[in-house]
């Protein structure tokens, strides 16, 4: 008997904690669903037809966006462009941001100072970043180029050669995410318990090695975090690409990427269809990486 | 990881809160049109106006008090930047909350009006017998339906001018531009002006602006970019060929910017510094031009160009239009028919807030400033050709630009690029 009511009880007081649970839940729930998962079906619902003005017309035609999608080589380059932006991006973002997050997580002056100018492009709007950097890039009027100029060097067209555009852009990107990267990174650093590096100290062994044997494996978990959104994130490039690179550039068919192309073609050319189509190949490429990226995760992160 | 929570945790809330201030912000928009969520679907006094130009937002304020004096009907001008604006449009259209009475552009009027967006305004226009004969023809049926019914009244009208840099020109000893100058006498003169330095060349067209550009010249040279029926392309035509042929040549000599700067730098940029001695442009630009200090200083304007007499400019203008869903629709077809009758117009022209499409009323816009020779751009409207479009203008006119750049990278191409030009832009018009 004892034992029964003893049981009850727990089950009011879990029912309510599930309730609130719920509740707590929900505004996130709410807003995911109506927000994120419900567009991506109709996304992918809308990827079958040929849409026609303001939603309404559309027409079934089955796979035809795909069949010419996959056609397309303007897909496969851009495609190829997206992932060298991202090989460029992401890497260099993580270990720059990490470099600054160890050197910026010591006892020093000024360190708030330096935290906040390093966080600030995340702050910046990212059309006017872009913006910025395309007078900086200017091959003629540019502030870089002027000084190149100013020490006898030949003037460089960074965002204008199609071999080499996208390596400006991501500088541009890699520019605007170390702040974010960093941040992160230092409150995984916090994580780790003084004791590990005196205890590392008194067995004599330096710093470098201390950063290799407890830094990193101890803040794994966090670098594994960063690795997959900085993925994702990359993967989706779009703004400082459309502010950069202007219609005319030669270098556009270079450095356009899938979410470029989607904008292009679902809203300035109003098939809404095909644009569809173009982001579905990139949710399922981002879905793939993501998916190993998760496998890969039991051979390097270390969870305590 | 409890570290990781707490920012993911302060991120979601920080959309969060982004998106509850978005929706406070959409709220009181709303509450601006009588607290309706749809301001076309509930009856209300005021006619609501929907432009993307501030710099014509007072000029239309003023014209729009004058209406409002006529027949006591109230209006309020909400102006969204031209980016948005389509966007405004689109989500209007597509949630059945359009404002009452909005401009139209020829890129996007097929769309709205093959929808049955549009108000049909026959019936206003015979009540006021707004005489649409007195507006160029083209510009009429752009703005009618498959129908045939007028869904839009012509507000306004664009030409394209020669604006040249006198003290580059006086620099170079080179004669100012004016209504004797052909296409050949114009090619020399951007030689001379060119220097050797890279300093300052003799023109630039940026094959991403056809409309100021190219397109003149390819119709003084008798060639075309889209036939009648908007079924054909002009580009493989032998006239168009030559065209596109000596403006390759321009490029050749060296008389326009490596392609470095023209795809980095804003054509209108490159002029206004006086790094460029002549730029055609539109009259839209005009504003913006003679707010620019160099520009104001050392800058006039002339007549395009001609070919054996032949001085064609590219036009185009904005109409007006009102919602099919309007619950104010009555209210909102005066409005279009009023802004469309020659007081109005004319008026719009003399507060210098563009031309206007009503024949001969645009002689006002002129004492914008004296000082230059805007009428130029009235004396282009003697000669002139509609925007080429078809109902999906962008896909083959982006197509287009696509194919230029190569062929203004290697003048050699530029046959090529023409004929590749017209062959998939047939596809494209097939398809439409």
């Amino acid at each position: 008997m004892a034992n029964n009511t003893k049981k009850s009880k727990w089950n009011i007081h879990n029912r309510g904690e599930i309730l609130w649970g719920w509740i707590f839940v929900l505004p996130t729930m709410i807003g995911l669903i109506i927000l994120n998962i419900i567009p991506i079906f109709q996304t992918i619902y809308q990827s079958f037809f040929k849409t026609g003005a303001f939603g309404r017309g559309n027409i079934f035609i089955g796979l035809d966006n795909y069949q010419k999608m996959f056609g397309q080589s303007e897909i496969w380059q851009s495609l190829l462009n997206t992932i060298v932006y991202a090989i460029i991006e992401v890497p260099l973002s993580i270990f720059i941001a990490l470099v600054l997050a160890v050197l910026l997580n010591r006892k020093m002056k000024g360190r708030g100072v330096y935290r906040t100018i390093y966080f600030m492009p995340m702050v910046a709007a990212p059309a006017a970043v872009a913006m910025v950097w395309r007078w900086l890039y200017n091959s003629d009027f540019g502030l870089i180029n002027q000084i190149v100029q100013r020490f006898h060097g030949t003037p460089i067209s960074y965002i204008s050669n199609p071999n080499t555009a996208i390596f400006w852009v991501a500088v541009v990107g890699i520019w605007s995410v170390i702040g974010y990267n960093m941040v992160l990174f230092i409150s995984g650093l916090q994580e780790i318990p003084g004791d590990y590096y005196e205890a590392a100290a008194i067995d004599g062994a330096s710093p470098v090695r201390q950063f290799f044997n407890i830094t990193i494996p101890l803040i794994s978990p966090t670098m594994f975090f960063v690795t997959v959104t900085r993925v994702i994130g990359a993967m989706q490039v779009f703004d400082v690409i459309y502010m950069m690179i202007d219609k005319s550039n030669a270098a556009l068919p270079k450095t356009q990427s899938l979410v470029f192309l989607f904008y292009k073609y679902a809203f300035q050319q109003n098939n809404r269809g095909y644009g569809a189509a173009i982001i579905v190949l990139l949710l399922a490429i981002i879905m793939i990486i993501t998916a190993i990226q998760n496998c890969a995760q039991k051979k390097w992160v270390t969870y305590n | 990881m409890k570290k990781i929570n707490k920012v993911l945790a302060f991120l979601l809330a920080t959309v969060m809160v982004m998106s509850f201030a978005a929706c406070g912000g959409k709220g009181n928009d709303n509450s601006n049109d009588d607290g309706s969520k749809k301001s076309g679907s509930k009856k209300s006094d005021t006619i609501t106006v929907a432009i993307w130009d501030t710099n014509q937002e007072a000029g239309i304020k003023e014209i729009l008090a004058d209406f409002t004096a006529d027949t006591g009907i109230k209006t309020k001008i909400q102006v969204t930047p031209w980016d948005q604006y389509w966007t405004m449009l689109e989500a209007g259209a597509t949630g059945g909350s359009l404002p009452d009475v909005f401009w139209m552009h020829a890129n996007e009027i097929s769309k709205y009006a093959d929808s049955g967006m549009l108000l049909n305004l026959g019936d206003q226009i015979d009540a006021d017998g707004l005489d649409l004969t007195k507006f160029p023809a083209d510009l009429v049926t752009l703005y009618q339906n498959a129908d045939g019914a007028q869904v839009a009244i012509p507000k306004d009208i664009d030409t394209i001018a020669l604006w040249y840099n006198k003290t580059l020109f006086d620099e170079a000893g080179v004669s100012y531009p004016d209504e004797t100058w052909t296409w050949d006498t114009f090619r020399d003169a951007a030689k001379k002006l060119t220097k050797d330095d890279g300093s300052v060349y003799g023109t630039v067209f940026n094959p991403k602006d056809a409309q100021q550009t190219f397109y003149n010249t390819i119709y003084d040279f008798g060639g075309y970019v889209l036939n009648e029926d908007r079924t054909t392309s002009g580009w493989d035509d032998p006239k168009t060929m030559d065209a596109m042929e000596y403006v390759a040549g321009i490029i050749e000599d060296g008389s326009m910017p490596p392609y470095t700067t023209i795809s980095e730098t804003d054509q209108s940029a490159l002029f206004t510094s006086g790094k460029v001695a002549m730029l055609p442009q539109g009259s839209w630009m005009v504003t913006a031009m003679l707010d620019n200090e160099y520009t104001a200083e050392n800058c006039d304007i002339a007549v395009m160009p001609n070919l054996n007499g032949t001085n064609i400019s590219i036009y185009n203008g904005l109409g007006w239009a009102a919602a099919a869903e309007s619950a104010n629709a009555e209210d909102a077809a005066k409005v279009c028919t009023y802004l469309g009758t020659e007081t109005a117009q004319k008026k719009q022209a003399d507060l210098g807030v563009t031309m206007s499409a009503y024949e001969n009323t645009s002689e006002g816009f002129i004492n914008k400033d004296t000082s230059k020779n805007l009428q130029a751009y009235i004396d282009m409207q003697k000669d002139v050709v509609i925007y080429p479009h078809s109902k999906d203008t962008n896909v083959w006119y982006e197509m287009s630009i696509e194919k230029l750049v190569v062929a203004w990278q290697d003048p050699a191409k530029m046959p090529d690029a023409c004929d590749a030009i017209a062959a998939q832009m047939n596809e494209d018009l097939a398809a439409e």
